[in-house]
């Protein structure tokens, strides 16, 4: 910490509070996931006829006003709806089919229609694929970084990389848990992001310190 | 004639723009008709295919004899029959309670994905209800899909069994691995036909041994011409040297209670392996190509175990993704809105220059999304991302470049100077990200390959393009 300046120690400083806030969120709250990963309900209603999702996402959101709603068309000819939620009553089924009914000049029964349970989807399974990939690269990276930049010290190089690298990342994880975010589809391009923006920045600096070393 | 040069290289990128952004229209039987490649999508834009796997819970009726042991083949006897033999009916559940527990759930997740997996499904999603048991599995809809489909709820139990007895002799727990081979059909005359498909199975150590032995206790008797005569029945019989008669056994292979072959062995086997033969002679390379279908799917269940809980598909249909073309628009007019004032920026800064820039900046954007539709990348969440992120790294070289030149005076020897300078420093910095790209391309995982591929080809045409169509448009402008 001797060479740090004070701009630096401060911002090492907000770093490792949002690290820790992080970890608390995490171990007392868990993360946010995406609707589309939690265990949810599903209704799913043959409306015979192709359909705007708008028109069925107005009818959810009028009798399920604050809920995150997924409505999908289902079959190739997309003449059935898919309509998922964190939970669905037997009453709001019996709304939407008389709204749907109403909409669509149709006769569902809402006895006849049945509400399934789906499972959710462990984060280990989301993440699972992503880590040899990210291995092999940074793996590849850090061979490539300490022949580079051999001149300014291999250990040094590869600790900074390595130091800065999963700071970054615990960074951005830990901000999605503080701030909610839901674990969702942009979550691994914000960290591919993260991760990119780490080594073009240390490049740049590896850069100009060997630059400098030359000039030297 | 400089201005002429300029203008033609502009109406070229315009052109291309048109087509990349418009297409080109044929006419094809009364219809215009977009004759460019159009973008394939992953699961995740696309849509997916929902098979919901749900623990079976019906019985099956079993009919068992006066001492307890299941009798087959009752299909054709009457009640009155059946009660003379002394059998009775016994309605057995699919899945016994001491199956339908967590562990075994959790178990029969992991051999899923292990099938998937090895059927070269690239992109997937199993969630599991640790309680009820159920599955609900999310695949790429393409022409292999159902087959991928059928395996799924294959529970793969393997036996080999006295096709009399009906004694297991061996089953799954003996098997090391299975595959799909092909071999050469001595048999055939005709060319197609020469390929012979087998199901090739290799046993553990302990497998060997059990398969040597009933090899040798299996052993097929050499035929004679009474034997000829009685080919069509099950058991031969033969006279050996003490003048005691020998019977012929054989073993039923069956693959989930459905028999696949009932055979005997022309020779001890002592490899460990076992060749079944799917089919080959006299067929058609379509009937081949089947034959290897069905050979590998057999494979892929054998190699990944069996289920250890019998499901069955209570759903299976496709669902679009939740990503309509709407809001997929909607992103990629956000993000040309983004180009556009970036580029606008870029006019202001460096004037003539920053015009030139853009011109060709517009054209790098018109042909990659061209390149990426021939190129056969698949776009995903991931995949747009990318080009999001091929469109900055493409604008952060295009700037570097224009602020070197504004430095000195525009001359030939100055813009080579500068292009070489720049292509050094950016290229140096990204040698990370190329890394990442080059890597991603080869994992076989759809959101991460798309990615790969989408940054590997902008990152390529950012160093072709640029060294090409920008460097003309500089030097052009640097003649002046």
């Amino acid at each position: 910490m001797k060479n740090l300046t004070k701009k630096q120690k401060i911002i090492m400083s907000i770093v490792a509070i949002i690290i820790i806030a992080g970890i608390a969120v995490v171990a007392f709250m868990g993360f946010n996931f995406d609707l589309r990963f939690q265990t949810a309900q599903k209704l799913e209603l043959y409306l015979g006829e192709d359909f705007k999702i708008a028109d069925i996402q107005n009818i959810t959101k009028e009798i399920m006003p604050n809920e995150q709603v997924i409505v999908q068309k289902v079959e190739v000819y997309g003449d059935s709806v898919s309509i998922i939620a964190k939970e669905i009553t037997e009453e709001q089924k019996q709304k939407i089919i008389e709204k749907v009914n109403e909409k669509y000049e149709l006769e569902l029964k809402a006895e006849e229609t049945e509400i399934v349970t789906v499972p959710n989807t462990k984060g280990r399974d989301l993440i699972n694929p992503y880590i040899w990939p990210f291995a092999i690269a940074t793996g590849i990276t850090l061979v490539y970084m300490a022949i580079r930049y051999r001149k300014l010290n291999i250990v040094n190089v590869i600790l900074k990389t390595m130091l800065t690298l999963v700071i970054a990342e615990a960074t951005l994880i830990s901000l999605i848990a503080i701030t909610r975010i839901p674990i969702g589809r942009l979550t691994i391009p914000m960290v591919i992001t993260v991760y990119m923006l780490t080594f073009v920045g240390l490049t740049t600096k590896f850069e100009k310190e060997l630059e400098a070393q030359k000039e030297e | 004639m400089k201005k002429v040069k300029i203008l033609t290289i502009t109406l070229a990128i315009i052109l291309i723009t048109a087509i990349a952004f418009g297409g080109i229209y044929v006419q094809k039987q009364n219809r215009m008709e977009n004759v460019v490649e159009d973008y394939k999508y992953a699961m995740d834009l696309e849509g997916t295919r929902t098979v919901r796997l749900e623990v079976d819970t019906g019985t099956t009726t079993v009919v068992k004899d006066s001492e307890g042991k299941e009798v087959k083949d009752t299909e054709n006897l009457t009640e009155e029959q059946m009660t003379e033999k002394g059998y009775t009916k016994e309605e057995v559940p699919n899945n016994s309670e001491d199956v339908k527990n967590e562990e075994n759930y959790k178990k029969a997740k992991e051999i899923l994905e292990k099938r998937l997996q090895k059927m070269g499904v690239n992109n997937y999603t199993i969630k599991l209800d640790t309680q009820a048991g159920d599955i609900v599995v999310e695949i790429p809809e393409d022409d292999s899909t159902d087959t991928v489909v059928s395996q799924l709820v294959t529970v793969g139990k393997f036996t080999i069994q006295d096709s009399e007895t009906g004694e297991v002799l061996m089953d799954n727990n003996d098997i090391k691995l299975a595959s799909a081979i092909s071999g050469a059909d001595n048999t055939s005359t005709s060319a197609v036909a020469k390929t012979r498909i087998y199901l090739n199975i290799e046993f553990t150590k302990d497998g060997a041994k059990k398969l040597e032995d009933i090899s040798n206790r299996y052993l097929k008797i050499e035929e004679t011409k009474e034997d000829t005569e009685n080919a069509e029945n099950t058991e031969t019989t033969e006279t050996d040297e003490n003048g005691e008669e020998k019977t012929e056994k054989k073993v039923t292979i069956k693959i989930d209670d459905t028999e696949i072959m009932t055979t005997n062995f022309e020779e001890p086997m002592r490899t460990g392996k076992m060749q079944l033969s799917m089919g080959g002679a006299s067929s058609d390379q379509k009937t081949l190509q089947g034959y290897a279908a069905q050979a590998s799917s057999i494979a892929v269940v054998l190699d990944t175990g069996n289920l250890p809980v019998k499901y069955q598909a209570t759903e299976n249909s496709y669902v679009l993704s939740d990503v309509t073309n709407q809001e997929l628009s909607i992103v990629v007019y956000a993000l040309l809105a983004v180009v556009v004032v970036a580029l606008i920026v870029l006019i202001v800064r460096y004037k003539k220059l920053g015009a030139l820039a853009t011109i060709s900046y517009i054209g790098l954007i018109s042909v990659f999304l061209i390149l990426i539709r021939y190129a056969n990348v698949v776009i995903s969440i991931e995949g747009i991302f990318a080009i999001a992120i091929v469109l900055v790294l493409n604008y952060i070289f295009v700037n570097k470049l224009l602020s070197k030149l504004k430095e000195e005076k525009l001359t030939k020897t100055t813009a080579n100077k500068g292009i070489a300078e720049t292509y050094k420093e950016f290229f140096i910095r990204i040698i990370p990200v190329c890394i990442l790209a080059i890597v991603f391309c080869f994992i076989n995982w759809s959101p991460i390959s798309s990615f790969g591929m989408v940054m590997f080809w902008g990152i390529t045409l950012i160093a072709i393009y640029n060294a090409i169509i920008t460097n003309i448009l500089l030097k052009i402008e640097a003649d002046k």
